[in-house]
């Protein structure tokens, strides 16, 4: 059974489908749902997302029945194709997602019935039922997905051994979506192939249509988007692979390895391609020598987040940067099965360094797990302790950064206090970026 | 008026006929609104607005020492998530040990949706009261748990003899109402009956003190409760503390940012003052009926006109009208002589505003009295306090009586309409809508600003001040206009802007 969540770090899955749509090119979400859910969702995708804005056709623009007592007593259908029939006259879309909430589910609306009559008739309208109840952004990401490669991706038996679609990064929830799928649709350009990412930029919806010819889906998550792949394995017959999301030179080198093997490249060529990029990475990495360790920059770390972004900072903090990410709190809804699988991404560090994992979703206990695994200071002479400690987290855990005095630089949703534009923490590149807003923060005073 | 014997407040559909979609003149609405059927009034289409929940948030988010929990599926308040930090900063104003926001979400799933929620509930308050020791917990009750039939205030009644935190419940489901002002009741009903007046009774001394008595009793006289709103900054407050002292009176700021406790002895004053009616007229009734304080509601203190009236109406309560007025005449003198180079720039630029009918209306008086031409009004809802203040505009203004008037939360369509058509020198809008003026060229003042000054003599000057300066570079829109693109259809723009509402009920 779950529990309530302190300071949750989602919004629910009504949120996610939104955030999900909102993400691709022209296709624009129709909320079926109660009054507000709407203004309270696009709030906290706008401001919570680094300033991401309302977008084509999000924020208080959403198109929504904003459904209330009247139709909750008498049903909301007709509201709703009234809505959709509207929302194509008014808004000029490629693609309409009907979306719903969890007031008209628990009434037992059929929102087919309302988009049965519209599709095909001059656009395409699709829908999937994504109330709050059901779980939290993930499950809405998940969702929508499933239900763009069941009735929006063409059937195509025909295979492009060249061409691979990647998904695991989940638009919005990872705020630097954008510039982490740039990064790592770029490292596979190198490896010889052609990506759709539907998220990315520059991408259509005729790429995502035409996904369906893909040799093989690379999903860039233990714990995202692996729903989504087995239903396009068997709707479309491709196989997929999960990769963890890396980040810096150790996450990264192991992502292009297991890609080349999957794809069955010349391991001479991926090395090839590993080496150019460690030479750009390490021209600019080794800048630091001086300051790191002039002014000691090492750091002890806790790594707060995501199952995709948990594992991928605290490596590079390990493996690349020299750090000590001794403790990582991922606070994820997650199953048994996926807790092992993650606990495993944090057990073979080059460094040796061997962090405590702990899975909680509140946020008021990270600090008690620091206090547990670092001890607490009684006024003692000597104290090991965690200092000098970094906090990487969210806009939620300043509060314990405060409490600690411990610097903090917010990397995962909710981000409030950054402005995100088109940054990437993925990869080579990206992990330049974090090293430039890591050591930033420990030298904003000077 | 008397609710607060229920467990939830009406919802203002129902008890001012608040309407949320109209189009027209300021002289329709004002005429169809004495007909007293606008209510009726809807969208064929609708784009996406708050509700009672996360509008009650903007209040609850606010008050020190207390933890929010949100008896909900996991995305309901998610709008917390992004003011954590600017909560804390304007918390810490008021009390520089201030926590900032603590919040819990339920997190009702399919289970609980079958199962009922309340035991989530339970688990949530008593582990609020075990970590934080607060003064208050809030219980937010949404759509969900309304549905299931969690019957929260039996709960609550049982775990208030368990806990030692004050448990505020507040009934804000979503769907009962379009008008999400409906939040500002849902919130006071909470606070009117769960910490109004405790402790009311213990307190009776045994040996009464005549002196103290009669000094106590004075003090009360001449204390106002000026209930503020989260939308204003601190230095606005301050402005009006220093209006207020400058007559003489002691003044008690509640709700926003206050402490759980300010609100025991919140009846112990001669007169409430509210500074807008959308926020207070369900508080300032009911403390008139339950301790017989009466209550100024009229109008908010924006531009000179309303500032002015405002003072006035307080100082004729308290009978020291005279004083009052060389208070103005002194605060006048000044303002009008900083005015002048604003005006000179300011003359003639037309204007369009959209957001709260009180703040609307004053602000456009604002600008008037800067020399502006106000071409429209876009009000989030509109209900009997709008139509005062309008009769007013347009009595001292007759020639805002053309001006269109557009009702309806949010709905950014017929604002796109409107700009495109109108095409003025500023919009001046509730914040989360500005963006898409900024997109089609139309230079933004937002309406509002927590860490800006708009009210008293001060804010006016403010205001033109940050207006010119808005005005004097306008690049960032002109940029924009160029680059980005609403979504509606070209030919929405050469349709009647207000083709979606229904409003035949009240023709």
């Amino acid at each position: 059974m779950s529990k309530f969540v302190e300071r949750p770090r989602y919004v629910c899955s009504l949120g996610g489908a939104v955030g999900t749509i909102k993400a691709l090119p022209r296709t624009v979400p129709i909320l079926h749902a109660a009054t507000g859910c709407g203004g309270n969702v696009a709030t906290a995708l706008n401001q919570a997302a680094g300033y991401l804005g309302s977008g084509y056709c999000s924020g208080q623009a959403l198109p929504s029945t904003n459904t209330s007592e009247r139709e909750i007593v008498f049903g909301g259908e007709e509201r709703l194709s009234e809505q959709i029939e509207n929302t194509l006259k008014l808004i000029d879309g490629d693609l309409y997602f009907v979306v719903t909430g969890c007031m008209v589910e628990m009434i037992g609306d059929n929102i087919n019935n309302s988009i049965k009559a519209f599709d095909g008739a001059g656009a395409r309208v699709i829908g999937a039922e994504t109330g709050g109840f059901h779980g939290n952004y993930y499950k809405g990401y998940e969702i929508v997905l499933k239900t763009l490669f069941q009735e929006f991706v063409a059937k195509n038996p025909v295979k492009d051994s060249r061409l691979l679609n990647l998904w695991g990064i989940v638009p919005i929830q990872d705020v630097f979506w954008k510039g982490n799928i740039a990064i790592i649709k770029d490292l596979l350009v190198k490896l010889g192939y052609r990506v759709n990412t539907f998220f990315g930029y520059g991408e259509t919806l005729d790429d995502l249509k035409h996904a369906g010819a893909a040799s093989l889906n690379i999903v860039v998550s233990d714990t995202f988007g692996v729903e989504a792949a087995q239903v396009f394995e068997e709707v479309h017959d491709v196989p997929y692979i999960t990769a963890p999301f890396p980040i810096g030179d150790q996450g990264t080198a192991r992502f292009l390895r297991t890609l080349g093997h999957a794809l069955g490249i010349e391991p001479a060529f991926v090395e090839k391609v590993i080496k150019e990029e460690q030479a750009y990475y390490y021209s600019y990495f080794e800048r630091i020598a001086d300051v790191y360790s002039d002014l000691d920059l090492q750091r002890y770390a806790v790594v707060v987040g995501d199952s995709n972004y948990t594992q991928a900072l605290a490596r590079f903090l390990a493996d690349d940067l020299g750090w000590l990410p001794e403790l990582v709190v991922i606070t994820d809804f997650l199953n048994d099965e996926q807790k092992e699988l993650l606990e495993g991404r944090f057990a073979d560090y080059e460094s040796g360094i061997k962090p405590e994992v702990v899975f909680d979703t509140d946020a008021s206990n990270v600090g008690k797990y620091i206090a547990r695994h670092w001890g607490q200071s009684k006024g003692q002479r000597y104290f090991e302790g965690f200092n000098p400690g970094f906090i990487l987290g969210s806009a939620i855990d300043r509060d314990t950064a405060e409490k600690l005095k411990a610097p903090q630089l917010t990397v995962t949703y909710p981000i409030s206090n950054r402005v995100v534009l088109d940054r990437g923490y993925a990869g080579y590149s990206g992990a330049l970026r974090l090293t430039e807003d890591l050591l930033s923060v420990l030298v904003g005073n000077r | 008026m008397d609710y607060t014997r229920e467990k939830t407040p009406p919802i203002r559909e129902e008890r001012l006929g608040a309407c949320m979609a109209f189009g027209g003149s300021c002289c329709d609405i004002s005429r169809q609104s004495k007909k007293g059927c606008l209510f009726n009034n809807n969208r064929k289409f609708s784009q996406s607005q708050g509700c009672q929940l996360t509008l009650s948030l903007a209040i609850l988010n606010t008050i020190r020492d207390s933890v929010i929990i949100v008896h909900s599926p996991i995305g309901c308040g998610a709008n917390l998530v992004a003011q954590a930090g600017v909560s804390k900063g304007f918390q810490k104003l008021r009390d520089p040990n201030a926590f900032g926001l603590r919040w819990i979400n339920t997190n009702l799933d399919e289970v609980d949706v079958i199962n009922g929620g309340e035991e989530k509930l339970r688990s949530a308050i008593l582990y609020a009261d075990r970590e934080y020791r607060p003064s208050a917990i809030i219980v937010m009750n949404s759509c969900v748990p309304a549905l299931i039939g969690d019957d929260i205030d039996t709960l609550i009644e049982e775990l208030q003899k368990q806990v030692s935190a004050r448990i505020v419940p507040v009934h804000c489901e979503g769907f009962k109402t379009k008008i999400q002002a409906t939040a500002y009741d849902a919130v006071y009903h909470g606070i009117l009956r769960t910490l109004v007046g405790v402790g009311e009774d213990e307190e009776e001394p045994i040996i009464i003190d005549e002196l103290e008595e009669l000094k106590r009793k004075y003090r009360i006289s001449r204390t106002v409760n000026v209930l503020n709103v989260s939308s204003m900054s601190r230095p606005d407050e301050e402005n009006l503390v220093k209006l207020l002292s400058a007559l003489d009176l002691n003044v008690r700021i509640l709700p926003c940012y206050a402490h759980p406790d300010d609100f025991a002895d919140s009846f112990e004053a001669a007169l409430n003052v509210s500074i807008c009616a959308t926020h207070d007229d369900y508080f300032v009734e009911h403390m008139k009926s339950k301790y017989q304080i009466p209550f100024i509601l009229r109008t908010i203190p924006i531009g000179i006109a309303n500032t002015n009236k405002w003072l006035l109406d307080i100082a004729g309560f308290f009978g020291i009208e005279e004083q009052a007025r060389k208070l103005i005449d002194s605060e006048m003198r000044e303002l009008n002589i900083a005015l002048a180079p604003y005006r000179e720039f300011l003359k003639g630029k037309t204007a369009f505003l959209g957001g709260g009918e009180i703040r609307i209306i004053t602000t456009a008086e604002l600008l008037h009295s800067l020399g502006m031409e106000i071409l429209g009004l876009r009000g989030f809802h509109f209900d009997r306090y709008g139509e005062g203040l309008l009769e007013e505009l347009m009595e001292e203004i007759p020639e805002s009586e053309r001006a269109i008037i557009n009702i309806g939360t949010g709905q950014p369509f017929e604002q796109a309409n409107l700009l495109e058509k109108h095409r003025p020198d500023v919009f001046v809008g509730h914040p989360g809508g500005n963006g898409w003026a900024n997109k089609q060229g139309v230079p933004v003042f937002p309406l509002f600003g927590q860490a800006y000054e708009y009210m008293g003599y001060v804010g006016v000057y403010e205001v033109a001040r940050r207006l010119t300066r808005i005005l004097k570079n306008t690049s960032y829109s002109r940029n924009l206009v160029k680059h980005a693109r609403l979504p509606y259809r070209q030919d929405w723009y050469s349709e009647d802007p207000f083709a979606y509402i229904n409003q035949d009920a009240a023709l």
